[in-house]
């Protein structure tokens, strides 16, 4: 029976950027451990379209209830799938659905869990499937090794590359039964509010322009609204002024926001504290303009400017302008 | 004998340094800059007890003690100097001097919104003709039915501006001299009370430093604190306790410049190395240590024998002295180190230096310390 | 309503790099003297609690399994605003994993009676594995929504702001709940009050043993541990800022000058 599972999503007809994410992990771990990769899916969607990255069986438990999330009956679900497959490491995605689900159906499965993987190695003649992951704020890394079967473990977002085809692929689809009754449901979503971002999503944009405490107010956004346009990225923030209700929590830039890895960042106003320096690490370059020239920030940045933000951001603005032709 | 903090002083400090850290420090650059009161942290400090550190309870205070005051001011003055001479002069030269000497009808109406930090107070002895005389007054209370009239001028009276309630010492007969110095409680809004000017400062520019004019002011005879006569042994006792805090205050500048000295030079890479690696830098960061850790302890020294009800004059005055030229020694040689940036206003230390230099001044001079130190040691 | 909140002492998180340095034999961070603090988001947990209890009225208990240090952690704690804490503490716990710390913060919980609500911070400010909060709700048997930034609870029910990465979910649920909180403008942990130092260091808080929670010794420390820490590694990070000067149109150009040869833009 293939060991490594993946728990993944389809839409639109073919797999989720997380799953390929996912599948690329899983194809390391199947070569080296010399297992079978499978993938879980809830609910519809066509699994064939899985084939083609070695994935040899998808098991489906298409129950009504599982069609929008809830964890107590997607923790049942994935239980059942996890033990149908005969898992022995499954794989979920470090987002906000692997954060509500990975530990628990790890103490369901009586397994282990390892969190926030960024790199997946195997060691040894044992065999022994070795995961890093960032701790203390990205200050250090730590090699865990799983010291019993089966194992969770969640991957990072946007850290492994999405995995490519294998070729035409052969699979086949397991039905699982699962019987879930919605009063196992002790949760219910009375509402979901989708935050206004318009333009490039903030994972995905090749420049990322932030601002922080140092802006001084919510206003301080409307300069870097405009160098990201110029820029043709998007607009993030620290924690400091998400927290201070200047900008939507959905642009938090760190430990606990996004993880974002473009060509280009820019952290105006941004003191550079740990926990927003551990959500750029992948950034190519790092610029930081802080009137501050003692902020933790130029310990990271690649390049920076020690100044007012409001002298500096519209002669950069215009010159981006000029530059890009725009 | 025990030179650490109880848990319990250290939990104090914890919250202390992290206050100052994240509401006061942040704002410090700016209240200099501007010469601007920092309003809303004074305000976020009252409502947490700094005001009034170490008045009981009952009387709206926190309920702590010196120690933990000169925790305290050293843990607010490494963030802002200007921040710690206001919460210095109303802990010390407001709150504690009304709680020792004001009668209980004072106390509940004057002490208790002082230590909540809900009011502001001042401490009124300098003249322009009395710095270090502060015993030739001439600013006169005249005693008429049951008020006192006030006439003269106070000068470099620190929270002059923002005050609500100003400690006043004024003479009841220039003829006794010191005798006949006497204390009294003056209201912001008295008719015949005004500040006449805000001077411009060289350092602690978020605190305002004033002249204030006392014009036929009439004050009710029940302002009176202790008895005629008695004002300038009030203001003795309360400068023990006013110099710890401003000890303290030095402290807390020389330590914010020592450690600004200290990741200054281990950053900054001249000869291929950074300027620690230099024995002329490490001889100076050690000896900065050295001075700081000595005044501490002084510091402490006085603090607790104040706690303990023991008289300190001296303790304390060798406390304020040795922070005080430990403080302008630190700043200065903190700009030293850091060459041609510390010269240069985005760096901290140009203002660590220039706060540092009004501590060797205020609250009795360098020399009146020195004259303290010496009358006690020669009997 | 009655609350219990786990909070975690650490190493303050907030330290420069340059003063970070591992230790090789326990493969974590060397504590050399370095301040310890409540986990970051352990305080943002408390502050949603205090805000309840000032709400709808209750109690609020905090609990911390880990060193004997921590009960400076708890104290802290009281002199925010909790009424009581209570602190599990065993040699016999050392070396546990999520799993082995659940366990022994669940028997506390039992001890002190399950509440209507137990909060954690959403992830620790050192090892940030967001374990510990999910399988403590699995091991009361608790509902358990994760990264919420705000709670309101009206007759009976709790009302809570699940945090994802589009935006934010609002999750309804009868107590006992447990959420793991995230930091947002209405928890901003507050600043104790000094006279509340005063009294908080002067209450007793109990240290509960293994032994004393009736914890199966087979469920904690390093013997059961289900994944180890093989290796912990210092990422080489050698960057060098380089500073533009000038004034400002000067600090630009040569910013884009750089940014062009780096192919940033």
């Amino acid at each position: 029976m293939p060991g490594i599972f993946v728990f993944g999503t389809i839409e639109n007809g073919i797999p989720s950027r997380s799953t390929l994410e996912l599948l690329t992990g899983a194809q390391r771990l199947a070569a080296g451990l010399q297992e079978g990769v499978s993938v879980g899916l809830l609910g519809p969607g066509d699994g064939a379209s899985l084939y083609r990255y070695g994935v040899e069986a998808v098991y489906r438990a298409n129950d009504p209830l599982v069609k929008e999330y809830q964890a107590d009956l997607y923790l049942l679900a994935l239980q059942r799938i996890a033990q149908a497959a005969g898992a022995k490491v499954l794989l979920l995605p470090g987002d906000s659905l692997g954060r509500d689900l990975a530990a628990r159906l790890a103490f369901r499965l009586k397994a282990g869990v390892v969190t926030d993987v960024i790199e997946i190695d195997i060691e040894g003649p044992e065999k022994m499937p070795r995961f890093t992951r960032p701790v203390y704020g990205g200050k250090a890394a730590a090699v865990i090794v799983p010291k019993r079967f089966p194992v969770v473990v969640t991957l990072k977002p946007r850290t492994f590359d999405p995995a490519g085809p294998m070729g035409q692929g052969k699979g086949k689809e397991v039905p699982v039964e699962i019987s879930l009754d919605p009063a196992q449901a002790r949760t219910r979503m009375a509402e979901r509010v989708q935050e206004e971002t318009t333009g490039v999503k903030l994972e995905d944009a090749p420049a990322v322009v932030s601002g922080g405490r140092g802006l001084g107010g919510p206003e301080g956004f409307t300069l870097l609204v405009e160098l990201a346009r110029v820029l043709k990225g998007a607009v993030g923030a620290s924690r400091a002024a998400t927290d201070a209700g200047w900008v939507p929590s959905s642009m938090q830039v760190g430990q606990t926001g996004k993880t974002v890895s473009p060509d280009l960042y820019i952290a105006v106003g941004i003191s550079g504290a740990t926990q927003h320096v551990a959500g750029i690490s992948g950034a190519k370059t790092i610029v930081a303009i802080n009137a501050d020239p003692e902020a933790p920030i130029f310990k990271v940045a690649h390049l920076g400017i020690v100044g007012d933000y409001k002298a500096i951001l519209p002669p950069l603005i215009a010159k981006c302008r000029e530059l890009m032709g725009s | 004998m025990d030179l650490g903090l109880s848990p319990r002083q250290e939990m104090f400090r914890d919250m202390v340094r992290d206050f100052a850290e994240k509401e006061v420090a942040p704002r410090a650059a700016a209240v200099d800059a501007e010469a601007r009161f920092p309003a809303q942290t004074i305000r976020m400090m009252g409502e947490l007890g700094l005001m009034g550190v170490a008045i009981p309870e009952e009387y709206g205070g926190a309920g702590g003690d010196m120690i933990c005051y000169v925790i305290a001011i050293e843990e607010i003055s490494r963030a802002c100097a200007s921040t710690g001479v206001i919460m210095s002069i109303n802990n010390s030269m407001v709150c504690d001097l009304i709680h020792k000497f004001g009668d209980e009808r004072q106390k509940r109406r004057f002490l208790i919104p002082l230590a909540r930090g809900e009011q502001l107070g001042c401490f009124c002895l300098s003249e322009p003709d009395a710095g270090s005389d502060s015993g030739n007054l001439r600013v006169t209370a005249t005693a008429e039915g049951d008020h006192f009239v006030l006439n003269g001028v106070k000068n470099f009276i620190t929270n002059g501006r923002e005050a609500d309630i100003a400690i006043v010492f004024a003479t009841v007969d220039r003829q006794l001299k010191h005798k006949g110095i006497s204390a009294l409680v003056v209201e912001k809004g008295t008719p015949g009370f005004q500040v006449l000017k805000e001077e411009n400062k060289l350092g602690i520019r978020g605190s305002s430093t004033c002249q204030l004019l006392f014009e036929q002011c009439r004050v009710p005879r029940e302002n009176l604190l202790g008895e005629i006569g008695e004002g300038f042994r009030i203001a003795m006792v309360s400068l023990d306790g006013g110099r710890i805090g401003i000890a303290a205050q030095a402290v807390g500048i020389a330590r914010a410049a020592l450690e600004a000295s200290l990741q200054y030079a281990r950053g900054r890479v001249q000869f291929g190395r950074p300027i620690a690696a230099f024995q002329a830098i490490q001889f100076l960061l050690a000896d900065m240590a050295i001075r700081i850790d000595a005044a501490r302890l002084l510091t402490y020294r006085a603090a607790s024998l104040r706690d303990g009800g023991v008289p300190c004059t001296r303790e304390s005055s060798m406390a304020k002295l040795s922070a005080s030229e430990a403080a302008m020694w630190v700043t200065t040689k903190a700009i030293q180190i850091y060459g041609g940036y510390g010269y240069i206003t985005d760096y901290p230390v140009e203002r660590h230096f220039r706060d540092a230099k009004v501590t060797e001044i205020y609250e009795g001079t360098s020399e009146i310390q020195r004259l303290v130190i010496a009358g006690h040691l020669l009997g | 309503m009655r609350i219990v909140v786990c909070v975690k002492q650490i190493i303050d998180p907030e330290l420069p790099a340059s003063q970070f340095r591992i230790d090789a034999s326990s493969n974590r961070q060397r504590p050399n003297g370095h301040p310890l603090v409540i986990s970051p988001y352990d305080e943002n947990a408390l502050e949603v609690a205090l805000r309840l209890k000032e709400k709808v009225g209750g109690t609020v208990a905090v609990v911390s399994a880990g060193e004997p240090s921590a009960i400076s952690a708890l104290r802290k704690g009281l002199a925010m605003g909790a009424d009581e804490a209570a602190l599990i503490s065993d040699p016999a716990l050392d070396g546990s994993d999520a799993f082995g710390l659940a366990a022994a913060l669940a028997r506390g919980i039992q001890k002190l009676g399950i509440p209507d609500l137990v909060l954690c911070g959403c992830e620790s400010g050192d090892w940030a594995d967001r374990t510990v909060g999910p399988i403590l709700a699995e091991a009361l048997n608790i509902p358990c929504v994760s990264f919420v930034a705000q709670v309101d609870g009206e007759d009976g029910r709790l009302r809570m702001r699940r945090v994802v990465e589009e935006g934010y979910e609002v999750w309804e649920g009868a107590p006992p709940l447990l959420l793991t909180i995230l930091s947002h403008e209405s928890n901003i942990p507050r600043y104790p009050k000094v006279k509340d130092i005063m009294t908080a260091s002067r209450r007793s808080i109990p240290t509960w043993s293994a032994a004393d929670l009736g914890v199966e010794a087979g469920d904690i420390g390093k013997a059961a541990i289900r994944t180890e820490v093989q290796q912990l590694t210092l990422p080489s990070r050698e960057s060098r800022c380089e500073l533009m000067d000038g004034e400002p149109a000067q600090q630009v150009t040569t910013l884009i000058t750089k940014l062009r040869e780096r192919k940033a833009i």
